[in-house]
């Protein structure tokens, strides 16, 4: 039995499951948005930015090259050693925070900006107050403790977070959740009428009968509507009970 | 749950469209039905066929009731029997009452012309099941429906039987053994695969003549250009 499936079977499939397919979409759709807007806690994010000057004038050359090469690595250095209890129990204690050191670690995020050698720490919290005191804390932290660290002494603080005067939360994106969803849904009720309609082993058509059960087909009756047959319905019915045949109960006996 | 829904509105309609509305698409796709059998039995007269299905539900007495009808439109003599001596529904049809019937030819107590009913179709008559017998497969399977199918098939030009479904009850079966031909009603939507093979395969070893299926309860969307060209 060959399996061919045209794109003119794929749309048939979709419009029959049409209704299916926007309720899916039209769900995840609300889903998405009563999670983003009632059940998500918003959270903000407030970044600061550093640069770090090596300054060792005697092996310059041979660094110079190396600091540019290896930003990326530096970069990740500074990710650990921000990540690390030696600065982040000093911001705890700073700020009297309640989340222990791996928590702490998870709120902040260290990148670079564009290849260059400046690095920004990005805080994320629930509270925009707070996360601008972490960001800060964490740089300042930082800046004290590198000479003892790594030997380098030239941390200049390039911008320091701020609190706008009205924080927008980060997270979560209503907009980007819903298009996720309704994307999401899509595929699934998608996914879902196929899945049906391959497992729905019922006949449909005369090609299914002539195809599985190789047999003639003589002829296809329509479905009939009851309209159809009451246009001269009620003529007959009283034709008949003139006659006398018909008695009602018989048919309720069914 | 969708199955349930579906039994209990076919049963709710017993309306003959090919007698009330004999203009109607549908009665037209009845016909068409009625001009196939007869080039699907080229050899052989055909003057008796059962209309059976794989399961309940699927419309196999309204395709009997609407067969008989638009054969008898084309001016034959047609007999339609109730041979579904377990769910009986061709007197509900017919509007006719079901005090002697099928059952009580095959007891002996009453004959064909007894028991035979003048339709208000013409030459349409119509014997119903009579009272339900307790015994439906033996009675099916004597000698006396033998009898009674000579006899009928001498007096009318094609003889119908409304029967159960195969897959159910083996009337089906010992039924289109005797007759020249058997149709298989399939539902739309509602019969499965599996069960019309089943049912196909059941009537093959019984030496039924299968003429072919009817497709019935089909979407209308898929026939549309029957809806335009002469209706009404």
């Amino acid at each position: 039995m060959e399996e061919t499936i045209s794109l003119k079977e794929i749309v048939e499939v979709i419009k029959k499951r049409l209704l299916l397919i926007v309720a899916f979409v039209l769900g995840a759709a609300l889903l998405a948005a009563v999670v983003s807007y009632f059940i998500l806690t918003p959270t903000y994010e407030s970044s600061s930015q550093f640069i770090v000057n090596q300054n060792q004038p005697e092996e310059a050359m041979e660094y110079d090259l190396n600091d540019s090469m290896s930003n990326v690595e530096i970069i990740n250095t500074y990710n650990v050693i921000i990540g690390s209890p030696a600065i982040l129990d000093e911001v705890i204690a700073e700020l009297g925070l309640t989340e222990t050191v791996p928590e702490l670690g998870d709120k902040l995020n260290v990148s670079s900006e564009e290849d260059s050698q400046v690095v920004t720490v990005t805080a994320t919290d629930e509270n925009p107050e707070t996360a601008v005191e972490i960001a800060n804390t964490t740089v300042e932290i930082f800046q004290n403790e590198i000479p003892d660290i790594m030997n380098v002494d030239n941390v200049s603080i390039l911008s320091e977070a701020e609190l706008g005067p009205d924080p927008s939360p980060v997270a979560p994106n209503p907009v980007l959740n819903i298009a996720i969803a309704i994307v999401l849904g899509g595929m699934i009720g998608v996914g879902l009428a196929f899945l049906l309609e391959y497992l729905d082993n019922t006949i449909t058509t005369e090609d299914d009968i002539e195809k599985q059960l190789e047999l003639t087909v003589l002829g296809a009756i329509s479905h009939i509507n009851d309209s159809e047959v009451r246009s001269d319905h009620f003529t007959f019915q009283s034709d008949q009970s003139k006659k006398g045949r018909y008695d009602g109960t018989q048919k309720e006996s069914i | 749950m969708a199955r349930k829904k579906n039994q209990s509105k076919s049963n709710k309609v017993r309306h003959l469209i090919t007698k009330l509305n004999p203009k109607s698409p549908v009665s037209e796709q009845y016909r068409t039905v009625r001009t196939n059998l007869q080039f699907a039995q080229v050899d052989d007269n055909l003057q008796s066929m059962i209309v059976t299905s794989s399961g309940p539900g699927e419309g196999k007495s309204m395709t009997t009731a609407n067969l008989a009808v638009v054969y008898a439109q084309q001016g034959k003599k047609i007999l339609l029997i109730d041979a579904d001596l377990r769910k009986p529904t061709v007197h509900y049809t017919f509007r006719l009452d079901n005090l002697r019937g099928l059952s009580n030819i095959l007891v002996g107590e009453n004959s064909l012309q007894e028991t035979a009913n003048r339709s208000d179709v013409d030459n349409l008559d119509v014997i119903s099941c009579g009272p339900i017998p307790p015994n439906p497969s033996e009675l099916l399977g004597s000698q006396k429906m033998q009898t009674l199918l000579k006899e009928a098939t001498m007096s009318y030009d094609l003889v119908i039987f409304d029967t159960p479904p195969v897959l159910a009850v083996t009337d089906a079966q010992i039924l289109a053994d005797m007759v020249d031909g058997s149709l298989l009603v399939i539902r739309s939507n509602f019969t499965e695969i599996e069960e019309a093979t089943k049912a196909k395969e059941a009537l093959e070893p019984a030496h039924a003549k299968l003429l072919g299926t009817v497709l019935n309860d089909r979407e209308k969307k898929a026939s549309n250009y029957y809806y335009y060209y002469g209706a009404n």
